[in-house]
């Protein structure tokens, strides 16, 4: 899931200009078990915006429960169909969503203004109803088949693919007493599996050109395509 | 001179170290920056001195610069080059100009990590690994870039490379040593050791991957720094027995006493490494005594050959 906090009331309602008519867009998957832009607190952003003299003409989560705000089709019908006459009055949206909802939502509204309500920090695993964790960065080119599912480029806050730097202390990294090392977490785990020697051979450096930024992914039933600067990679998910 | 032809001959190889001043070297010839000042007083009682990149990722002077300042006048110098500030292409564009400078040592390594330092918003590179950096280093000696691509008059340097006998699990700190053995580091320094424990679990084990290994001594000046070297400088551990120690005498004695510390401990464990890698923190003028403590005379002879 993407992990996303709203961000401070100030902080919004100064980027919305006076003049502006405001309506608020949720998410009803990820933001919503973030408690950052789920039903509940897009309806009570737009009062607290409301409160602050803010014009809004109306609010929505599309839906159903669980829905992607990012699904575009959705989204768009939520937007231009069932809330089509609050929308049409509006001049921007305040998005409550991470940034790819957000792009959804310009794209829904055929490029409208939008507001970030939210900053996007991580996609991370859900690991209870409170709390999310972040285990791997979309690097494009996964490399945990040498470290026992346990990402380096994570969980190691210098990225390092052949093992630990020398400042761990007491088990934790040193940016941080409270974080634990990275590679001692994957130390650990591949001892219990017995499989130390996972961690002998050289791993190469990433290729970063898989982590360039923006990225495409063809999707079909037979076979995906993912574009990024490293070229066209397709694979076929069948045969 | 690449201080491997010294590990070669047989001799025990002192090496020291100095950070590059937080600031520009003055263009007026007759003002030495502090690290140099504080070289010229290593000059004759060490083999070279170690040049530290942005130590603690505090914004500095660069160390090629300062390396090469030292060379100038003398002092053979070990270039530290880290992969915190510089992706791949910067790495070996500074390999070539190291070399080009007429730099012979480099000591290649991970690096601190940003938030330990001064600039605690930059970002941080490491897009290489110290291991990966030490392959992409031998193959521009064998003629290529990291792409593959030819390159013209490779350089040829000394390679070397950190190990911390500290770490905890010390399997998987060995681990990496291997890696970075097999993939061409021709001499070892290790961080900062206080305790024969902590070496006696290290040393045995890492001997045998047939590097020659420098003992590395952090000179303890104080019993506050010890305890703030506990608190804020990561893998490492001042067993509090030194911290009392240096805590016993007045402060106007606590050079001499720093020195005695120091080269006891290096006394003891001298015969099981190659060399000796003192970390003065400034206080370059206590080597010597170090040295007359632990008994070792620095040949020079060898050197000039
Ligand atoms: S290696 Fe890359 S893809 Fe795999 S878990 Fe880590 S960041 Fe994610
Ligand atoms: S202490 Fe561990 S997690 Fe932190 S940077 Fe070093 S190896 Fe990575």
């Amino acid at each position: 899931m993407h992990a996303t906090i709203q961000k401070p009331i100030e902080e919004i309602v100064d980027h919305i200009d006076p003049k502006e008519k405001v309506f608020v867009v949720g998410c009803y998957n990820c933001a919503w078990k973030c408690h950052s832009g789920g039903p509940e607190e897009t309806e009570a952003m737009a009062g607290r915006l409301i409160a602050r003299g803010v014009q809004v003409v109306g609010y929505a989560t599309p839906g159903p429960q669980g829905m992607s705000l990012c699904k575009l089709d959705n989204t768009r019908k939520v937007l231009k169909e069932d809330y089509s006459e609050q929308t049409r009055q509006a001049d921007a949206f305040l998005v409550l969503a991470c940034g790819q909802g957000i792009h959804t939502v310009i794209d829904a509204t055929d490029g409208s203004m939008v507001h970030p309500g939210c900053d996007t920090i991580f996609g991370g695993e859900t690991v209870s109803a409170t709390d999310i964790e972040e285990f791997c960065s979309l690097c494009g080119e996964c490399v945990i088949e040498g470290t026992g599912g346990l990402c380096p480029m994570t969980l190691c806050s210098k990225q390092l693919l052949n093992g630990p730097c020398g400042g761990a202390e007491n088990g934790h990294c040193e940016v941080d007493t409270e974080k634990p090392c990275g590679w001692i977490l994957i130390y650990e785990r591949l001892k219990k599996l017995g499989r130390i020697d996972l961690l002998d051979p050289y791993r190469k450096p990433k290729n970063h050109a898989k982590w360039s930024r923006p990225r495409r992914l063809r999707v079909g039933p037979d076979e995906a395509t993912f574009v990024s600067l490293a070229g066209k990679h397709t694979v076929n998910n069948r045969n | 001179m690449k201080i491997t032809r010294l590990f070669e001959q047989g001799v025990f190889v002192v090496t020291s170290e100095v950070g590059p001043i937080k600031g520009a070297v003055s263009r007026d010839k007759t003002i030495h920056p502090t690290c140099a000042r504080e070289a010229m007083f290593l000059q004759h009682n060490v083999h070279a001195v170690n040049v530290t990149d942005n130590q603690s990722a505090v914004m500095r002077l660069g160390s090629l610069a300062a390396s090469v300042l030292l060379k100038d006048k003398g002092i053979e110098s070990v270039y530290q080059l880290t992969c915190r500030d510089r992706n791949r292409i910067a790495l070996q564009s500074d390999l070539l100009t190291a070399y080009s400078l007429g730099i012979d040592n480099v000591l290649l390594l991970t690096g601190d990590h940003i938030q330990l330092g001064d600039h605690k918003e930059a970002k941080p590179v490491f897009d290489l690994d110290s291991v990966q950096l030490l392959h992409m280093a031998m193959g521009l000696r064998n003629g290529y870039d990291i792409t593959g691509h030819p390159i013209e008059n490779p350089p040829d340097m000394a390679y070397g490379a950190v190990v911390n006998p500290n770490f905890d699990p010390i399997e998987l700190q060995l681990i990496k040593m291997r890696k970075k053995v097999d993939a061409g580091a021709e001499f070892f320094q290790t961080q900062a050791v206080y305790d024969e424990a902590v070496f006696d679990r290290f040393i045995d084990k890492a001997a045998v991957m047939g590097r020659p290994i420098q003992l590395g001594v952090v000179v303890l000046k104080s019993p506050q720094m010890g305890k703030y070297m506990n608190q804020n400088v990561s893998g490492i551990m001042v067993p509090q027995s030194w911290i009392d120690e240096i805590g016993s005498v007045d402060k106007a004695d606590r050079k001499k006493k720093a020195a005695e510390m120091t080269g006891r401990l290096v006394r003891k464990l001298k015969d099981r490494v190659q060399g000796v890698h003192i970390m003065p923190l400034g206080w370059t003028d206590v080597v010597p005594d170090i040295l007359a403590h632990a008994g070792i005379e620095v040949k020079r002879l060898a050197f000039a050959a």
